[in-house]
């Protein structure tokens, strides 16, 4: 009887807690997310299933001894997995279109807005009863507005690790519906005629100015910035590696096997901080709005730029591509092209997107810098 | 209440600095393409009329490879099923 009553007590069923089986409610619906809803899928999947498992019951598994437990602290509360994630991005990354047309960086700084007015709106929410954020949770939560995975990870496990699972389902939720947020709010702030808007062919780069680029970068992030170096030197590592073309191998291993490795291990770390106690309460829904206002402020402040530069530059800009500056590439350039084949169905803005749209993930990492420099 | 006010001060000290820093970083990158960057491309242009060379001359020796013997084979059929049929048309006659 005392064995049986043992056995018993070894089952899942006889310790489950109320608030495990939500998270792993929440789990499956990342799962549901990823598989029928194609929402960002590589992450959202090995994350919905890593909220599952750590939240098994007498398992232990993010515990001391747990597998979890060791990925979580050997890559992500390290740094290492975003930052080679960053690198992965940075081989992915072609600045051709950027350095043709090097005035679409400012779109890139002006959607960058999102994360600094976010930063003031986290603040504000402490006036709800219930919500507490510091400083540094207020700019880990304002880092969504950059709409960079690796970059609000990083940022998150370095300032505040305890809303990292929020912050990250958050950012990456919000990535996925950039097709939803941004039209709207393209299409409100701008006329017809503006949308129609044609920009002219932009130059061809050469080799040289592409190597050189990725170097140019990093020596001025080493000047004016060391704290954002850490993502700024792994990405343009990544890129050097492309552009650089004598070491096709690796850069092919970093933006393929590599990138995908480390995207399990970062997907199941993640999830290890999808626990109860971390996510079930009311920062999580603060959280979770502040990172849908902090992309809804970036857009904005990236079209209303574009619309300034418009009025002021010889050659004509075409609003929509200030959009992009949010990173979230290349979607949020997919986004500025269709709504640009809307109004006009000539106008093929993907490659002028593309300008802005790199230069938001400079942007994103230069503000993520900011941040770990001011904040940290 | 004060310390929500300190708050409130630093968040928007940090708006302020961030933004400024954001802009004056990528204002100076923007510098670094149109002066260091624009120059090399001068300098250096890439060497397109070599490579373009080096390709053609690939695609020939490939196309002329893969065409001759099959290819060949089969438009010479065609041409000559061609002149067979026309070979008893009006227009050959006149001529």
């Amino acid at each position: 009887m005392d064995s049986l009553n043992k056995l018993w007590l070894s089952t899942g069923l006889a310790n489950f807690e109320l608030g495990q089986v939500i998270m792993m409610l929440v789990g499956c619906g990342l799962l549901y997310l990823a598989i029928a809803r194609n929402f960002e899928p590589l992450l959202l999947l090995p994350m919905g299933f890593g909220a599952i498992l750590t939240n098994i019951p007498i398992s232990g598994l993010s515990e001391i001894g747990g597998l979890l437990h060791y990925i979580y602290y050997a890559g992500i509360d390290t740094g290492i997995f975003p930052l080679l994630i960053f690198m992965g991005v940075g081989a992915m990354t072609d600045f051709g279109a950027l350095i043709a047309n090097p005035k679409t960086l400012l779109l890139g700084a002006a959607a960058q807005f999102g994360i600094f007015a976010t930063l003031f709106g986290a603040i504000a929410l402490n006036m709800v009863p219930g919500i507490e954020f510091s400083l540094k949770d207020a700019a880990a939560i304002s880092i969504i507005g950059g709409a960079d995975g690796p970059t609000a990870i990083f940022v998150a496990s370095r300032l505040a690790p305890e809303l990292l699972g929020a912050i990250a389902v958050a950012a990456y939720s919000y990535m996925a519906m950039v097709p939803i947020i941004q039209p709207p709010i393209m299409r409100a702030l701008t006329t017809v005629e503006e949308r129609k808007i044609e920009m002219a062919q932009l130059r061809p780069v050469t080799k040289i100015e592409k190597i050189i680029f990725p170097l140019g970068v990093l020596m001025m992030a080493i000047f004016f910035l060391p704290a954002a170096t850490p993502l700024v030197g792994m990405f343009c590592l990544g890129n050097l590696m492309r552009e650089s073309g004598v070491v096709d191998r690796l850069s092919s291993t970093v933006q393929n096997e590599l990138i995908n490795i480390v995207t399990i291990l970062l997907g199941l770390g993640v999830g290890s901080k999808l626990s109860a106690e971390a996510f079930l309460n009311v920062q999580t829904l603060g959280i979770l709005a502040l990172g849908a206002v902090a992309f809804s402020i970036g857009t904005a402040s990236g079209v209303l730029m574009a619309k300034v530069m418009n009025k002021f530059s010889k050659i004509p800009i075409n609003p929509l591509i200030g959009a992009a500056g949010v990173s979230a590439v290349p979607m949020a350039a997919r986004v500025a092209n269709k709504v640009g084949l809307e109004a006009n169905p000539h106008n093929f803005l993907l490659m002028h997107a593309m300008g802005p749209n790199v230069a938001g993930v400079l942007g994103s990492a230069v503000a993520a810098g900011i941040l770990l420099a001011l904040v940290g | 209440m004060n310390s929500m006010e300190q708050q409130f001060l630093e968040a928007g000290t940090l708006m302020l600095a961030g933004m400024v820093f954001v802009f004056v970083f990528l204002s100076l990158l923007i510098i670094f393409i149109n002066t260091v960057l624009a120059k090399l491309s001068i300098k250096f242009p890439d060497p397109i009329t070599l490579n373009t060379a080096r390709s053609n001359k690939k695609n020939n020796k490939a196309a002329n490879g893969e065409i001759s013997p099959a290819i060949v084979a089969v438009i010479s059929g065609a041409v000559s099923r061609y002149r067979k049929q026309h070979a008893s048309s009006p227009q050959k006659s006149t001529k």
